[in-house]
């Protein structure tokens, strides 16, 4: 880029001094080429201003993140992944340890074997003989 | 000459297996009150496989005490609603529940028995027939009156269990050298319950709860017969496997002659322990509650803070 359009894309950003700024405006008064140039990057800019804006992807700059993320989005987010955590963390609790309370065959088989005894048919065709593998091991 | 013609008529029309059949409960009671000595072998084919054992018994008017051969130390005595399982002098686990309220409607009639021969002992062998389909046959000791051998059947006519004698010395047994019998509070009998009065053939003729929150009816068809438990802990059915029947998934155990289904229901545990063929089962356990996957929440509840609730899910 010349200097002359150096100092129009300044102008245009606003960054030249009141001195700089009537100089270029006494040159463009007299130079067609320098008008044109101002009057295409005009052009350029306020097509660029109405592109939709996107958002980056997050994690494509962790540092643009960090900066752009709002502070209260931000505690949110830090309250939500907290509960989370902790939901995790009592889920894999019910699921590790060990279950509920539970009761062994045999004192089941001990409360039928009593009742059974009280059974007209109690004897021989009606003993419940315990599982002794499970006893024994 | 008329009286002559009558009593004709009343032996025309009854049937001969009426006048001569003998009576099931009559022939069990005797064979109750007998005291013996026996070795007995019991062989089971069951849909997850043979199970069998060898126990010895010892009966005297009424109570049985079990050992097995294959662990000496161990021992069952059992009778008049008591059951204590011992082992090496401590005692393993114990029940105790009181008599009986009801006595169950006879379902099953034996016919007029047939004279055999069984362990070269003079006996007697009954069928046992119940809805048209023989269920069990019945070997009993002439003399002592003692049931020798029992075989069950399915209602295909395959045997389901046989208990037999492979030795029997009749007459008072030795001495047991017994433990002393823990203290047992027995069951409540009477709780009202929601547990079905009747499931397929079997009549609910107890229930029964317990200081530890078991809740327990006992069903019988006059010879099979199994008791149904709930409970707010789960069930630990040991070395059972997964089994669907009748499109419910249940956790299934067979032993030497009998079965324990349990499961899950949202209230907690539930366990049918008994005796029945593997025929009845799905008509009995269909009338039973469904299994029930409790969820994530109330396993993750139950966990952190106990059971709660009540034993009495219905």
């Amino acid at each position: 880029m010349s200097r002359a359009g150096e100092q129009i894309s300044a102008y245009l950003d606003g960054e030249l001094a009141r001195a700089e700024i009537e100089q270029l405006q006494a040159h463009l008064a007299t130079c067609g080429k320098c008008a044109g140039e101002l009057q295409e990057m005009q052009v350029v800019r306020s097509a660029v201003r109405s592109l939709p804006l996107l958002e980056l992807p997050p994690g494509l700059i962790p540092e643009a993140d960090a900066e752009v993320v709002p502070l209260r989005r931000n505690k949110g987010f830090l309250v939500g992944a907290a509960a989370a955590v902790v939901a995790l963390v009592i889920a894999i609790a019910a699921i590790v340890t060990p279950s509920t309370p539970s009761v062994a065959l045999e004192e089941l088989n001990s409360r039928y074997g009593a009742r059974a005894s009280l059974d007209p048919a109690f004897g021989p065709a009606k003993m419940v003989v315990p599982d002794l593998g499970d006893i024994l091991e | 000459m008329r009286r002559a013609i009558a009593l004709a008529v009343v032996l025309v029309v009854i049937p001969a297996s009426a006048v001569f059949a003998a009576d099931l409960d009559e022939l069990l009671d005797e064979s109750r009150e007998a005291s013996y000595t026996a070795e007995q072998a019991i062989t089971c084919s069951t849909p997850d496989g043979a199970r069998n054992a060898v126990i010895e018994l010892s009966q005297t008017s009424g109570e049985l005490h079990v050992g097995a051969p294959v662990a000496p130390d161990v021992e069952v005595a059992s009778g008049f609603g008591g059951w204590t399982l011992v082992r090496e002098g401590a005692v393993i686990s114990s029940a105790n529940v009181e008599a009986a309220a009801e006595e169950p409607e006879p379902r099953y009639s034996v016919d007029e028995g047939t004279a055999t021969e069984y362990l070269g002992r003079a006996a007697t062998m009954y069928r046992m027939t119940g809805d048209g389909v023989v269920r069990a046959e019945l070997v009993f000791d002439v003399e002592a009156g003692v049931l020798l051998r029992v075989v069950t059947f399915n209602a295909d006519g395959s045997v389901f269990c046989e208990r037999r004698f492979v030795t029997f010395d009749p007459g008072t047994p030795p001495d047991v050298d017994a433990e002393p019998a823990p203290s047992v509070e027995p069951a409540e009998g009477g709780v009202e319950s929601n547990l079905p009065e009747a499931l397929g053939n079997f009549e609910r003729l107890d229930v029964y709860q317990d200081e530890e929150g078991f809740v327990f009816a006992y069903y019988s068809d006059g010879f099979f017969s199994f008791a149904v438990f709930q409970t707010p802990a789960t069930v630990a059915a040991g070395s059972g496997s997964p089994v669907t029947i009748g499109e419910r998934a249940y956790i299934r155990s067979f032993g030497a002659g009998n079965v324990t289904y349990a499961w899950e229901t949202r209230s907690g545990g539930m366990a049918l322990v008994g005796d029945l063929p593997p025929d009845m089962h799905e008509d009995v356990l269909s009338g039973l509650p469904a299994p029930q996957d409790p969820g994530l929440l109330r396993r993750l509840w139950r966990n952190l803070f106990g059971q709660g609730g009540s034993a009495r899910p219905f």
